[in-house]
């Protein structure tokens, strides 16, 4: 898909999407509401709600670049309901199911033909275990200039999005720019390390006979020691961990203009975290 | 039954509604004259029964097999750990061992499929080129979504789901 997606865009898609349910639903509870208490009017008016609620999904439908056309055709039926109005109980019956009905092929647009969702985001701040983290090691990462900070949630970010040849091609920048030698170094064998693997994993190739891994001194700053029963894919796995939980602990320390971009990514450092 | 490369598969649910309206039909010709009347068009309407949910089972399978390689050529070989919530609508490969299957008899299989680094769900909505069974290894190809629609933690979308080797035996 190369058409812009604006946040508005999304925001009203988001809204005419919940509308659907809504309408549908709605016109047949008001259906139902005028038919226990025994109030005549006319029956093309609970229509009305499957009626809006096809239409909108008709142009949800029509706004992707796989077109349903199931979804497409939904006012063809609810203008034939409007047209030809059935007794109360029996239209009652018939705008439930195809409320159901157009609810499902919702459900089904979303996961067949739909554009992705947007990330959602986590809360305003850090959470434990990561939280523990990162203060215990911001005496040391907190000497860490802006720039490789702001670098490192470059690479953190990119490689969570899943697009690891940006991540690696950020971490090789990072690491030819850090001349500062009062960067810590255990920010350069992170970056080197989420150069190595991240390229690997967009090439998909398998885990190498050597790789980089942190050096012992390093090993107070890390959050995980890999379990030597598992061997060396353990190791390899977890060098990768420590890696961009240094890189996200650097970010958040020492980038506060990145927290909003590191927040949406808690969910995957927590993970990272965990055993 | 295979139509040309697709397997096609009718779920045990559609063929339960064939029996059932079968049952029915053969009731009501024997003690309604009326409906002996109608069987011209009954019959067929039955079979439709059976052929239609034949006929998109065939094509959806159809639809995954033309999209396999589109998917192959851009998935990224990834552990579960590495799947989350920013990789919405990446396309991703996994490998491990299938742990639960939910849904097969309904031709929209689940399965939960776990590596070293974690376990993760796999929704297929169309049955499946193979019969994949708890314990079997498997590659999996497919999109990352939410698991509710707009919300959840995210699981795999399966365009493709293949047995790698001899299904693990349990000591």
């Amino acid at each position: 898909m190369s058409q812009e997606y604006t946040e508005k865009d999304g925001s009203r898609n988001r809204s005419i999407e919940y509308a659907v349910p809504i309408l549908s639903f709605g016109g047949a509870l008001i259906g139902l509401l005028l038919l226990v208490n025994n109030i005549q009017v006319d029956t093309h008016i609970p229509i009305l709600g499957s009626l809006f609620a096809s239409f909108a999904l008709a142009y949800l439908a029509w706004i992707r670049p796989r077109k349903d056309i199931v979804a497409l055709s939904t006012p063809v039926y609810s203008i034939i309901f409007l047209a030809f109005p059935l007794d109360n109980v029996s239209a009652f019956i018939l705008e439930v199911l195809y409320a159901v009905s157009l609810t499902a092929l919702l459900v089904r647009l979303k996961y067949r033909f739909g554009a992705p969702a947007a990330p959602v985001l986590d809360k305003k701040e850090l959470l434990d275990p990561l939280k523990s983290y990162v203060e215990r090691t911001r005496d040391v990462l907190g000497a860490t200039g802006t720039e490789p900070a702001h670098s490192a949630t470059v690479a953190f970010v990119r490689f969570a999005e899943g697009e690891f040849l940006a991540s690696a091609r950020g971490a090789e920048s990072a690491i030819a720019h850090l001349s500062d030698l009062s960067a810590p170094q255990v920010i350069q064998h992170a970056f080197a390390i989420v150069q190595e693997q991240a390229e690997r994993l967009d090439k998909t190739l398998p885990q190498p006979e050597s790789f980089l891994v942190f050096p012992p001194e390093d090993a107070s700053l890390l959050a995980k020691i890999p379990d030597p029963k598992f061997g060396r894919s353990e190791e390899y796995d977890t060098a990768l961990e420590n890696a961009l939980l240094v890189l996200f602990a650097c970010a958040w320390t020492a980038s506060e203009t990145d927290h909003s971009f590191l927040l949406q990514c808690q969910t995957f450092a927590q993970k990272l975290l965990a055993p | 039954m295979r139509i040309g490369n697709v397997n096609v598969k009718v779920s045990i649910v559609a063929i339960a509604v064939f029996v059932v309206f079968t049952i029915f039909l053969l009731v009501a010709s024997v003690f309604n004259p009326e409906v002996r009347s109608q069987l011209i068009w009954l019959i067929p309407a039955l079979f439709m029964l059976l052929v239609i949910p034949m006929a998109l089972n065939y094509m959806s399978r159809r639809e995954y097999a033309d999209l396999e390689p589109q998917y192959a050529a851009v998935a990224k070989t990834v552990r579960v750990k590495l799947i989350n919530e920013s990789m919405i609508g990446k396309s991703v490969r996994i490998e491990g061992v299938v742990e639960r299957v939910y849904f097969q008899f309904l031709n929209r299989p689940q399965y939960l499929v776990a590596d070293r680094s974690g376990a993760i769900s796999v929704k297929m909505f169309t049955s499946t080129e193979e019969d994949i069974k708890v314990n079997d290894v498997v590659e999996v190809m497919g999109q990352v979504i939410h698991r509710y629609f707009v919300s959840g933690d995210p699981v795999i979308n399966c365009v493709s789901i293949k047995k790698l080797k001899k299904p693990k035996k349990e000591v």
